[in-house]
């Protein structure tokens, strides 16, 4: 027994976390996040495709690693303690969507090679429980309208999830943007009308949602991690009444919580990725824990960072509401917590 | 990364598992609620499990070999409390003498004490009570004032101590007393004492449970032998430190099975009465979570224990996670049972599954015992977080 990640593991990390500070070091993440329309460096994207990193779940014979959940859960980390804004996880998800289905080796070797960026197109609606009418799939075409599409405005190809089935389908796409509070995260809104090719049932997205979870999740921690290192760095030199503001209890105990629950995380996400690995009966559990409680820590953890930085943790200078946004956005997507929650009780049976 | 046990630990497992099957007649609720169990009915009972668990070699697995160890470690006490737990069973009496003072002797005891309080503590002959706490030093252990003065060849003890578990019932007790008054830490010794000295008091104290588990020992100038010092004149705060490090293993695992049993139980329940709402089924579904979280926590400890490493100040972050989940727990199985879910054990209208009245008052003894959530927090900001100190 060991939970120490193997020495391959742990290489992964480091190199990707060598490569987030070269490539995407948080000065010019943010640029891109306050300027560039794309809503992420194309040129260190393709950089990044190059490393294998887009295709790092898909198989050899698509151009991918053949890599498994506990590898996305590194680089998901760092990820997200580099807050690297663009599409990374949506495009592993439609390449984990691909090669689950099978028989998609051309679509899938395009984009692992970052030729080709696809992500899933599959909210209905842009609030919880609104119904509207589902996007439906009819004599080879899509029809209707999908919400939330990451990274539309930006996608070449779109997996529509439509009449129990999973479609392909191919730009031009009618797109009206849906900006939200995350700058590194970019959504539309796309209005379909297209040709498009059955890829699988909705089934194949079992598997991708606990993928989802596991990097979603991963994100999270890395997010929670950084502002932590952050937040306990700059207690200890910000002074107060003549000391500094780390020395203070009130803090120290908070401080202590935020530790509990990232620590807590980090044995969930990485135990999650362990059991979708070897296939264990407790994975569609553990992913779904690991979500739900990831995205709860996450408030807890980010906003406490920004309380106890005081006003200048208010403002758009300071990094942390970069962290703090993109925690939101992980926790309502990927499986919302009301999600996960439904999908643990029926794990477990109740 | 592995998270499977290892050969060695499934056999392990599944020898208990199959000795547990054979060998626990009724789970310890179904003792509790047997109309004819007293207190002092369920503390025999604990006496005989204890036995039996004693002549089937599971206890002191991790002691050398002559005092019934197996060259067992962390691992397998973590895998024998998660088992136990998940089937329910009583916990053992002597469970204090055995997981502090039993380290205590064999890390800085001598040979003579080790062969004479040893054997009759894993038998259960001898049951031992903690003499730590005082009415004037809990969290600020180091503060406290039972006083051991030397005459001649005995110590003169004089003072109090509260909250002992099991005082009602312990025959000895290891007593935490000042040997010098100016040294804050270093005039603190360890010793023993046995309950019926002349000058030693026992009194319970009734808990908010109505039980009296623990109790409150008064010292009026008891006369202790110089031979019941374990270690050095002085060496007590060390000799304790080290022993509550053992207190502190990895119990998530056995926190998970034991909440996990009762969060399923209150799942049937709601089931039972047709309570599927989606309040309700939020709040199951964050306990589910939690535990599972809980779990996941004690497999890494687990799988960091059988790679080798010692159990660090990071014990502070499980106990603070499985007491505090508790309270939540206990609050929330009220919550979804509605007003029945407070009903004794004694009323003819309450759930025969678990005591959720019971639990639900237990629940606030955890973040206090063995090192409330508070210190628990500072350990964590000093030892973990290296904060600076005020």
């Amino acid at each position: 027994m060991k939970f120490e990640l193997s020495e391959d593991q742990a290489l992964l990390r480091q190199s990707t976390r060598d490569f987030l500070a070269n490539e995407w070091p948080i000065e010019k993440s943010r640029k891109v996040m306050e300027d560039a329309p794309r809503g992420y460096d194309a040129a260190a994207w393709v950089r990044w495709a190059e490393m294998g990193y887009l295709g790092l779940l898909a198989p050899a014979s698509a151009g991918g690693q053949g890599l498994g959940a506990i590898e996305l859960a590194i680089v998901c980390e760092e990820v997200g303690r580099a807050c690297m804004p663009g599409p990374y996880l949506d495009v592993v998800l439609a390449a984990a969507a691909l090669s689950a289905a099978g028989g998609h080796d051309a679509a899938l070797s395009d984009l692992c090679a970052g030729k080709t960026l696809t992500t899933i197109a599959r909210e209905d609606a842009p609030y919880a429980g609104e119904r509207i009418p589902l996007a439906r799939a009819e004599g080879g075409r899509v029809r209707g309208t999908k919400c939330f599409v990451p990274f539309a405005a930006q996608a070449d190809a779109l997996l529509v999830v439509a009449s129990d089935a999973l479609w392909l389908t191919h730009k031009p796409f009618a797109v009206t943007p849906m900006p939200t509070i995350d700058p590194a995260q970019r959504f539309g809104e796309v209005a379909f009308d297209h040709a498009a090719a059955r890829v699988a049932a909705v089934s194949v997205l079992d598997r991708v949602d606990r993928i989802a979870a596991v990097g979603a999740s991963a994100l999270l921690l890395g997010i929670m991690s950084r502002c932590l290192e952050t937040t306990i760095a700059y207690v200890q030199t910000r002074q107060a009444f003549k000391r500094p503001i780390g020395s203070f209890q009130a803090l120290q105990h908070r401080l202590a919580e935020m530790l509990l629950r990232t620590e807590s995380s980090r044995s969930a996400v990485y135990r999650a990725a362990w059991c979708v690995d070897c296939n264990e009966p407790d994975a569609a559990l553990a992913c779904a824990a690991a979500k739900a409680y990831a995205g709860e820590a996450s408030r807890l953890v980010c906003g406490e960072s920004i309380q106890m930085h005081g006003g200048i943790g208010f403002t758009w200078e300071l990094d942390l509401h970069f962290y703090f946004k993109r925690a939101k956005t992980l926790e309502q997507h990927y499986g919302s917590t009301e999600t996960q929650f439904e999908r643990a009780l029926n794990a477990a049976g109740y | 990364m592995d998270l499977r046990l290892s050969e060695r630990h499934l056999k392990f497992r599944d020898e208990l598992r199959a000795w547990l099957a054979a060998n626990l007649p009724r789970t310890w609720h179904d003792e509790l609620r047997d109309p004819r169990a007293t207190e002092d009915s369920l503390m025999e009972l604990r006496r005989n499990w204890q036995r039996k668990l004693h002549r089937a070699g599971y206890l002191g697995m991790d002691w050398p070999a002559e005092w019934g160890g197996r060259g067992a470690s962390e691992v397998e006490k973590s895998i024998f409390e998660e088992e136990l737990a998940s089937v329910d069973a009583p916990q053992i009496l002597n469970f204090l003498g055995i997981g502090l003072l039993g380290p205590a002797l064999i890390h800085h005891g001598t040979e003579e004490q080790r062969r004479r309080y040893i054997p009759p503590m894993l038998a259960a002959d001898e049951i031992w009570c903690q003499g730590f706490s005082e009415p004037g030093a809990g969290s600020d252990l180091a503060s406290l004032r039972t006083s051991a003065t030397l005459d001649g060849d005995h110590f003169i003890v004089n003072g109090q101590k509260i909250w002992t578990t099991f005082g009602p019932w312990a025959d000895w007790i290891f007593v935490l007393a000042r040997t010098d008054s100016k040294d804050r830490h270093g005039g603190i010794s360890f010793i023993l004492c046995k309950l019926n000295t002349p000058g030693v008091t026992v009194r319970r104290l009734r808990q908010i449970t109505n039980e009296s588990e623990f109790g409150e020992v008064f010292f009026e100038d008891a006369r202790v032998p110089r031979e019941n010092l374990v270690g050095q004149i002085g060496e007590g705060w060390r000799i304790a430190m080290t022993v509550l490090a053992y207190e502190r293993g990895a119990m998530s695992l056995a926190y998970a099975a034991r909440f996990g049993r009762d969060i399923e139980l209150l799942a049937a329940a709601c089931n039972e009465y047709g309570r599927k709402d989606r309040a309700v089924r939020e709040k199951l579904a964050r306990l589910l979570v939690e535990n599972e979280v809980m779990r996941a926590n004690g497999i890494r400890n687990l799988a960091n224990l059988a790679d080798g490493n010692k159990p660090g100040p990071e014990s502070s972050l499980e106990k603070l996670y499985w007491s505090e989940f508790d309270k939540r727990f206990r609050e929330t199985a009220l919550d979804i049972l509605g007003p029945g879910g407070q009903l004794l054990r004694t009323a003819a209208s309450a759930r025969s599954d678990v005591d959720w009245a019971r639990e639900f008052l237990w629940s606030r003894a955890g973040t206090i015992y063995s090192g409330s959530s508070e210190i628990q927090r500072n350990i964590i900001a000093k030892r973990v977080l290296n904060l600076p100190q005020a």
